[in-house]
């Protein structure tokens, strides 16, 4: 579905991906684990145009996405859930919303406004403060208004960065729960996660990045036999 | 007795004249807030750019003898494309990180806009044709002109059309999006350099109108008024605190108070140098102005 081919993206002279490949199927979750500094932000920024890959393509379905910009990436049906959510701080929580579906057609507008409302009934803590400033959310409630809002371009694929982070136990509960529902209503997701533990239990296929390469690929059971990348990334011996 | 009585009136009138004629100094302010909103960049070629616009609709009146709502209309579509050009040359290439770059190409278009508006009009000042200003209203011992009251309504609609815009529409809730959070703006599907570019448009019909407004109150159009305008827009911008609006509103009013004050007690020569001095005052005591920021970057 999604295919990414041999990336290079670079900061100045600094390449933050050197040749990286990735392949997300339909109606997958994807797990992206690696360590701080391994470039997981980097390729999602690239996929979805916020930054330019030097060399390497993107193909998603049959659409070429490699010299497109963010907005018509969007509008090909890839979302992504930044990291640190990146909520309109000034703007209400209903206008955040409204935003996510800017990319679509006026003439859209009366399935925006079903959506929206279908969105509210997904999270009803949004609906009760879809009023209030976006910055004035707490952490949880953020990331899922960050999601709410990615889910308003009606994604085909949504990308989410880190949507753990810094979360309470319950609340990561929470998205991960989020995230298997929306993934069983049949979006593919490109999940980028530390919590390595909670991300295999969601995913079909992992991929670990190291230095801005990927360094292994297999499914979860796979990725737990490993003892390398067991010790390092899962805790030895206890999963 | 008598005399506290008159002083009194005399010196509120003048305060009165001036909050009047300060709408124009909103609408500057509200411009270079607007900018700065939505880039966190100072665009100090934007009265310049509105003064210009000013002079393309004075060309329409000499050439045409067009009513005074037409050149209003026109110099502030004029400006409107003078500000999309000021992006093109000062801002849109410029490194969005390099904000000194970005200062010292719209000083350039600043003095650029005032070469060729002295080049063009041998630097002698033109007539602007105003309006109303026979018309005067005497409200108890007070008298109000014509001429200023309809420039400050002219700023009051132009206020009132931009908050809808800004706040009701699709356009207005991009150019908050990317203000506020550019990446987020991009990822909702928003261009950057497309909002930039309205952003600078819709500011150029403001400061349009205000040039025309500014003209038509002082009857004249001079390149000598180009910097004068340029440095209170300034200041009111930071009065009334960079990226707000609110802020820009009242502190032109406050301004154009103020100076009509100063200048009923010292006189004309030493008015500018007190509004400076008011800057000054500001950026000591208040350096975040009046209402901080409420649109910027954050
Ligand atoms: N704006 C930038 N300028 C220069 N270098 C950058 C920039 N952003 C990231 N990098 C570098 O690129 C590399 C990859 O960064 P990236 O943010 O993609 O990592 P990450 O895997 O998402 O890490 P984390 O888990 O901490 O979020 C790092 O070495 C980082 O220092
Ligand atoms: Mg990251």
């Amino acid at each position: 579905m999604l295919k990414v081919d041999n990336i290079v993206t670079r900061y100045g002279t600094i390449e933050a991906l050197k040749g990286l490949s990735l392949e997300a199927c339909e109606g997958e979750v994807t797990c992206l684990l690696g360590p701080n500094g391994a470039g997981k932000t980097t390729t999602l920024f690239t996929i979805a145009g916020i930054l330019k890959a030097h060399s390497g393509s993107i193909t998603f379905e049959k659409d070429n996405l490699t010299n497109l910009s963010a907005p018509g990436i969007v509008r090909k049906g890839v979302a992504l859930v930044p990291e640190n959510r990146l909520i309109f701080p000034q703007m209400s929580v209903e206008e955040n919303l409204v935003a996510g579906a800017f990319a679509r057609p006026r003439k859209d507008s009366p399935a925006i406004d079903a959506d929206l409302e279908g969105i509210y009934e997904r999270f009803p803590r949004l609906k009760e403060r879809s009023t209030q400033p976006g910055g004035t959310l707490s952490g949880g409630e953020q990331q899922m208004l960050a999601i709410g809002r990615a889910l308003m371009a009606r994604p085909k694929i949504m990308m989410m960065d880190e949507p753990s982070l810094g979360l309470a136990p319950i609340i990561v509960e929470e998205i991960f729960d989020i995230i298997r529902l929306l993934n069983k209503e049949g979006v593919s997701i490109l999940l980028v996660e530390q919590n390595a533990r909670m991300a295999l239990k969601v995913a079909h296929r992992v991929y670990l990045l190291e230095g801005g390469k990927v360094t292994f690929n297999g499914n979860p059971q796979e990725m737990q036999q490993d003892e390398v990348i067991q010790r390092a990334y899962l805790g030895a011996g206890s999963v | 007795m008598d005399d506290f009585w008159f002083e009194f009136v005399e010196v509120t009138q003048s305060i009165g004249d001036g909050v009047l004629f300060g709408s124009t100094y909103a609408l500057i302010g509200i411009g270079f807030t607007l900018i700065f909103g939505a880039m966190g960049k100072l665009n100090v070629a934007y009265a310049a750019a509105a003064m210009a616009g000013a002079y393309s609709s004075l060309a329409i009146y000499i050439l045409f003898d067009a009513p005074l709502v037409v050149i209003f209309i026109v110099s502030a579509i004029c400006a409107a494309i003078l500000g999309y050009l000021v992006y093109l040359t000062c801002f849109r290439f410029i490194p969005v990180h390099n904000h000194l770059a970005a200062l010292m190409a719209s000083v350039g278009g600043l003095f650029f806009i005032d070469e060729v508006i002295v080049h063009a009009t041998r630097g002698s000042p033109l007539a602007f044709p105003s309006m109303f200003s026979e018309a005067y209203f005497e409200v108890g011992p007070y008298g109000i002109r014509g001429d200023l009251l309809f420039v400050f309504f002219i700023g009051l609609i132009s206020t009132g059309v931009l908050l809808y815009v800004l706040f009701r529409t699709r356009l207005g809730l991009a150019t908050r999006a990317v203000a506020q959070q550019d990446v987020a703006a991009r990822l909702c599907g928003m261009s950057i350099h497309l909002t930039n570019s309205t952003t600078f448009a819709v500011a150029g019909l403001l400061g349009g109108i205000a040039g025309a407004m500014t003209a038509a109150a002082v009857g004249i159009l001079s390149p000598v008024m180009i910097l004068p305008l340029t440095i209170k827009g300034l200041i009111v911008t930071v009065i009334g605190g960079l990226g707000s609006i609110p802020g820009a509103i009242i502190a032109g009013l406050f301004v154009g108070g103020f100076e009509n004050v100063v200048m009923y007690f010292r006189g004309i020569d030493e008015r500018d140098m007190y509004v400076v001095a008011l800057l000054f005052i500001f950026l000591v005591f208040r350096p975040n102005g009046l209402f901080g920021k409420t649109i910027t970057r954050d």
